[in-house]
């Protein structure tokens, strides 16, 4: 149709086209999977320079005495919440328990503790019958009023129960926040309540490589 | 092997990377404070005998401060410093953040509520400038000693062993510089300029740039 065409010099370049579209298609799929990897991790957490380890406490499981200090090496979720929690506990919880599920063999790297911030109601039996039904891997524990405060303290957990009406009993308001610990021992991210499973997931993988 | 146009391709793009890397970290673009810890969770109360947790101080910067209205010279220094921050606070840009002030008594005993409202009284303490402490002595270590990290021991005199000191925390409760050993001038140029700088951060902090201040935060671009 145009002159180009018709010169002498197409030849060569539909010669070259297999060629070109090959290079095309490489670079594309070069673009599609390995620029994804390139981009640095952007946390949903916020990210905590600590260069020492996390407050250790220890309190009660079901299974007996349980520290932040036994799980050096793994990751450790900390949760702070109770048994009667309406419905942001169980909403974190399972929102981890996704999130394990997606990260697949290396959750078992990462370990979830539930702080009871309602000490009074919560008996270790209780909380590990809690805490299992998200999650059978997932650990509840438990102490006297003044241990669980002391535990709670350096994790900017504030909580104070109050009356509601119509509720039966009491509820206890609660920083919702989950604490992630590294596999030295130190706090290094802090995920706000309602990141949800997916960025969790991400979080969590980023950390655990 | 390589052919020399893939050499010096590749020599280069090493040499471009190796040097971006380096005008950040020497040029410091942005410069953040570090996010130290995390502040302690905690229910005071403050000179008016209200409440105050570290819920409601969230959103908002707050410079704490450790003392006890008995405490011997030097320690009005301590009062004296948050005046010098709060005059000179208008000296940074803020961001339209809040910055509020507050100072923990290690001496719940002395340190009833009429006690502090009538020190606040005496310094003109304004409503950003809590006086708060609280009966339960455990609660006060936990949150003194242990969440601000911050020694104090009462004497047979009365008196208290305590190393001064500030602590200021962004809205994320996050402590984010702490200040040790020194009182009046020095920390007070330090910690108005530190608090223009968390301002910006909050501010400028978002979309693209956010990779830019992780960054800093990374590569340790922190302003001394």
């Amino acid at each position: 149709m145009t002159d180009l065409q018709e010169s002498p010099r197409s030849k060569p370049v539909g010669r070259l086209l297999p060629v070109v579209l090959g290079i095309t298609v490489v670079l594309a799929l070069f673009a599609w999977l390995v620029l994804p990897r390139l981009r640095p991790h952007q946390f949903s957490g916020t990210v905590l320079q600590s260069e020492v380890p996390a407050a250790d406490f220890t309190l009660t499981s079901a299974n007996g005495p349980v520290s932040l200090s036994d799980y050096r090496g793994k990751l450790v979720v900390l949760y702070f919440g109770y048994t009667f929690c309406p419905d942001v506990c169980p909403t974190t919880l399972s929102d981890v328990n996704r999130a394990l599920a997606q990260i697949g063999d290396e959750a078992e790297d990462v370990q979830l503790i539930m702080i009871s911030v309602d000490p009074a109601r919560d008996d270790p039996a209780k909380l590990a019958e809690y805490v299992e039904f998200f999650n059978p891997t997932f650990v509840g524990v438990t102490g006297t009023d003044d241990e669980v405060r002391s535990a709670a303290t350096p994790f900017g957990i504030w909580y104070e129960a109050h009356d509601e009406e119509g509720a039966s009993g009491y509820l206890v308001d609660h920083v919702a926040t989950l604490n992630v610990i590294d596999r030295e021992g130190r706090l290094k991210l802090v995920i706000g309540y309602g990141t949800g499973a997916d960025a969790i997931a991400a979080d969590l993988e980023y950390m655990l490589r | 092997m390589l052919s020399r146009g893939w050499k010096v391709g590749l020599i280069s793009f090493a040499a471009v990377v190796f040097l971006a890397v380096g005008a950040f970290v020497v040029f410091q673009p942005v410069q953040v404070l570090p996010r130290v810890r995390l502040a302690p969770g905690f229910t005071l109360t403050d000179q008016s005998g209200e409440s105050l947790t570290s819920e409601d101080l969230r959103g908002k910067f707050v410079l704490y401060s450790f003392t006890y209205t008995h405490c011997p010279p030097p320690c009005g220094d301590i009062d004296a410093t948050i005046q010098a921050v709060q005059s000179r606070l208008p000296e940074v840009e803020l961001y339209g953040n809040q910055v509020e002030f507050v100072t923990i008594s290690v001496d719940p005993d002395r340190d009833t509520p009429e006690v502090l409202a009538a020190h606040a009284a005496d310094l003109e303490a304004g409503p950003d400038w809590r006086f708060v402490t609280t009966d339960n002595p455990g609660a006060l270590k936990d949150i003194v000693g242990g969440g601000f990290r911050t020694f104090y021991e009462q004497q047979d005199d009365g008196t208290f062993l305590l190393d001064p000191g500030f602590v200021l925390v962004d809205g994320y409760g996050v402590i984010r510089n702490e200040y040790r050993y020194q009182t009046v001038s020095p920390d007070v140029d330090r910690i108005v300029r530190h608090i223009g700088v968390i301002a910006e951060e909050v501010e400028k902090s978002t979309g693209a740039a956010t990779l830019a201040y992780e960054a800093a935060h990374l590569f340790l671009c922190y302003s001394p």
